[in-house]
């Protein structure tokens, strides 16, 4: 129940505007405007001028050698790779974790709040940053040696972070990235487990559903149009990785969008750069796409 | 008004001769980073301001920026630049625009080579104002190590591998250090100190029996190169973490080591110096204190004769001394980082080291040619000449 103060307010301003914007039928564009304005600014006409300088050679003439030069490119088929195998490898990660977080916090125990607070810090940490503080901790000298080194348990430093072992440098990215995005697919899930009303629950329990039967087949059913917008969320970020991957993994394990991000400021060449960028928007669209046709929410599978 | 005159000769356009007030404009592809920017405008630029009453506004430009604006005002026929900055390579493409600056004083000795770099399109194109070269850094504790009858201040390629291995032999660690990060300037190391060394060339034989053999050598100092080089970008943090012991890279990215720790550090030349010549004509900027004063800032080196012998303070003469050892030893290559082409370059040198020696797969002339034919691509669609040692 909103308190009546505060709809007051709201019809006090919604009163004022209606008489400052005429109309009723205009007003809600007008309120749009600002949004739509700013979409079509900061992120439509970047978005048409990348996928022109994608398609168009520097006299005009439609061309698809970009694209012909990325997928000849020696490090395409690898960059493909890792990060298809970083976003398969977190995002299942992340939503194992975050379900568990989420579940965790919304029984209510007591200092959950807390709980729920600390689990969502990272969110406030930029990704950059966090890929610093992970190369801190796993660096030849950093923190996990020191460790483990005064605990006697090694001689010398391990190489973590090594081209002779990708899989430990891989599996140091999926940890700080783990530790880094999980935040915002937790928060996704307590807003959708907060939604889910009580009478169903209650129900479970009347009909004898008790601990994981009513996680299995009341909440998660219920839960499932915000696994679906976490999982399209957190499966783009993915694909878009890029800062923690280069901050501790450098060279030794490129990412589609590290490399759009080379051919613009390294090797300063835009339409190979916007190529790149059309690329991982088609693929982001896709996964979209197949996530939107297979998950979708069906209210027969409650009932059943 | 009275240093007027020499301000007005180092302008590259005639049209800004009449030009007179006391705020001039400095753009520089050099000295970008705040912090360097912020020395420039503050500890070199104030007290010119100081003493001579005009006032010089720095402007730092990415290289795409620098042409365009310096073509746009040449065509336009008047600007507000009045002075340029830039990368021997940033000039070869505007020298039309350029004025002539022979006969302008210069506020120390520079030396005829260094002054010969800037004869272009038949006229003095641009003043040297400071060198950036490229050198090892040594940790002490590696000393012990350095393989017998090796001269460290003359060393071979042979006698850094096998110091290399001769070290992780004895610590089990792999302690040289050549950044081969995503923004290091490992290009340089290839085409500026390995090619020109194992083929005589930077372009002209990059897919030569030579060149095959100086990728092997790779393959294998690479056995003794920190397995985490891929991530870094500049040496001075793993060389003060002593994650290495041996490192290469540009004198700006490893000053921060030898500054802080200037008692275990040495550095010692490789065979073939790089010159960075940036022109500038401001006669204060050739004297002798601002050259030691832009070493102290920012760690590129002087070019006027004076100044050599004036580097002030502990630490950076470390730095100092290996320079010179490099550039006057007497089989040294003199090798020009590349003008006027596409950065794509930097890509051809960068991918072929990947794929042989971080990706371990055999040296493939046939990859080799490919690579040379797109890199002789680059220079032929932007109509350049081939940097020294190759030519033009």
């Amino acid at each position: 129940m909103p308190s009546p103060s505060f709809s007051l307010n709201i019809g006090l301003m919604e009163a004022r505007l209606r008489k400052l914007l005429g109309t009723d039928t205009l007003l809600p564009y007008w309120l749009l405007l600002p949004t739509l304005v700013f979409i079509g600014v900061f992120f439509l006409m970047p978005l048409f001028n990348a996928i022109m300088l994608a398609f168009r050679a520097d006299n005009g003439a439609f061309t698809l050698d970009y694209f012909k030069k990325m997928v000849a490119d020696v490090r395409f088929i690898e960059t493909l790779k890792y990060t298809f195998l970083l976003a398969v490898t977190i995002v299942p990660l992340q939503l194992i974790t975050a379900l568990a977080m989420a579940l965790l916090v919304n029984t209510g125990f007591r200092g959950s709040r807390f709980f729920l607070y600390l689990f969502a810090l990272p969110l406030g940490i930029s990704d950059l940053a966090a890929g610093l503080i992970w190369l801190s901790i796993f660096t030849q000298h950093g923190f996990l040696n020191s460790i483990l080194y005064s605990l006697g348990l090694i001689e010398r430093p391990i190489y973590f972070i090594s081209y002779q072992n990708i899989g430990l440098t891989f599996l140091a990215v999926v940890v700080a990235e783990h530790w880094r995005a999980t935040a915002i697919v937790l928060v996704i899930l307590v807003a959708g487990l907060q939604m889910i009303s009580k009478d169903y629950l209650e129900a479970a329990e009347v009909l004898g559903a008790r601990g994981w039967k009513k996680v299995w087949y009341v909440i998660l059913p219920m839960l499932k149009p915000s696994l679906q917008s976490a999982l399209i969320i957190r499966t783009i970020f993915a694909l878009q990785t890029f800062a923690v991957v280069l901050a501790l993994a450098g060279n030794i394990i490129p990412v589609l969008a590290g490399e759009a991000y080379f051919w613009h400021f390294l090797y300063r060449n835009s339409h190979i750069a916007s190529a790149y960028a059309v690329f991982l928007m088609v693929i982001s669209i896709g996964m979209t796409w197949f996530y939107l046709r297979f998950l979708r929410s069906r209210m027969e599978v409650i009932r059943g | 008004m009275r240093k007027y005159g020499i301000l007005a000769a180092a302008l590259f356009l005639s049209a800004f001769v009449g030009f007179a007030a006391q705020e001039i404009t400095w753009m520089s592809t050099q000295f970008v980073p705040i912090a360097e920017a912020q020395f420039v405008r503050n500890e070199l630029l104030k007290p010119f301001a100081a003493e001579t009453g005009i006032d010089v506004k720095f402007i730092g430009a990415e290289y795409a920026e620098f042409v365009s604006r310096v073509e746009a005002e040449y065509e336009a026929g008047k600007g507000e630049i009045a002075v340029l900055c830039g990368l021997h390579g940033d000039f070869v493409s505007v020298v039309d625009a350029l004025a002539d600056l022979s006969g302008v004083a210069v506020g120390g000795t520079i030396s005829d080579t260094l002054m010969k770099l800037g004869r272009m399109g038949g006229k003095q194109a641009y003043i040297p104002l400071m060198q950036a070269t490229y050198l090892m850094v040594v940790n002490k504790k590696a000393l012990e190590y350095l393989p017998e009858g090796a001269d460290i201040w003359a060393l071979t390629y042979d006698d850094l591998l096998q110091w290399a291995k001769n070290i992780y032999e004895a610590t089990g660690m792999q302690k040289l250090g050549i950044p081969a990060g995503p923004k290091s300037l490992l290009h340089r190391f290839i085409h500026g100190y390995l090619y020109p060394s194992f083929t005589g060339y930077q372009v002209l034989a990059f897919d030569s029996g030579a060149a095959v053999k100086m990728w092997e050598y790779m393959k294998e100092l690479w056995q003794y190169v920190n397995p985490a080089a891929p991530t870094w970008d500049a040496m001075d943090t793993p060389l003060l973490s002593e994650e290495v012991w041996i490192a290469w890279d540009h004198t700006a990215r490893v000053k921060q080591a030898i500054v802080e720790r200037p008692d275990d550090f040495i550095a010692i030349p490789t065979t073939s110096p790089d010159f960075d010549a940036a022109a500038k004509l401001i006669e204060y900027l050739t004297t002798p204190e601002a050259q030691v004063k832009i070493l102290q800032g920012v760690g590129f080196f002087p070019v006027v004769a004076e100044a050599a012998g004036a580097v002030p303070t502990g630490a950076l003469q470390i730095l100092a001394k290996g320079v010179t050892a490099q550039a006057g030893s007497p089989d040294a290559i003199v090798s020009f980082i590349p003008g006027g082409i596409s950065d794509e370059y930097k890509k051809i040198y960068k991918d072929t080291f990947f794929k042989f020696v971080i990706r371990g797969e055999p040296v493939d002339v046939k990859f080799l040619r490919a690579q040379a034919t797109r890199l002789r691509e680059l220079y032929l669609e932007a109509d350049a000449p081939y940097p020294a040692p190759d030519g033009g």
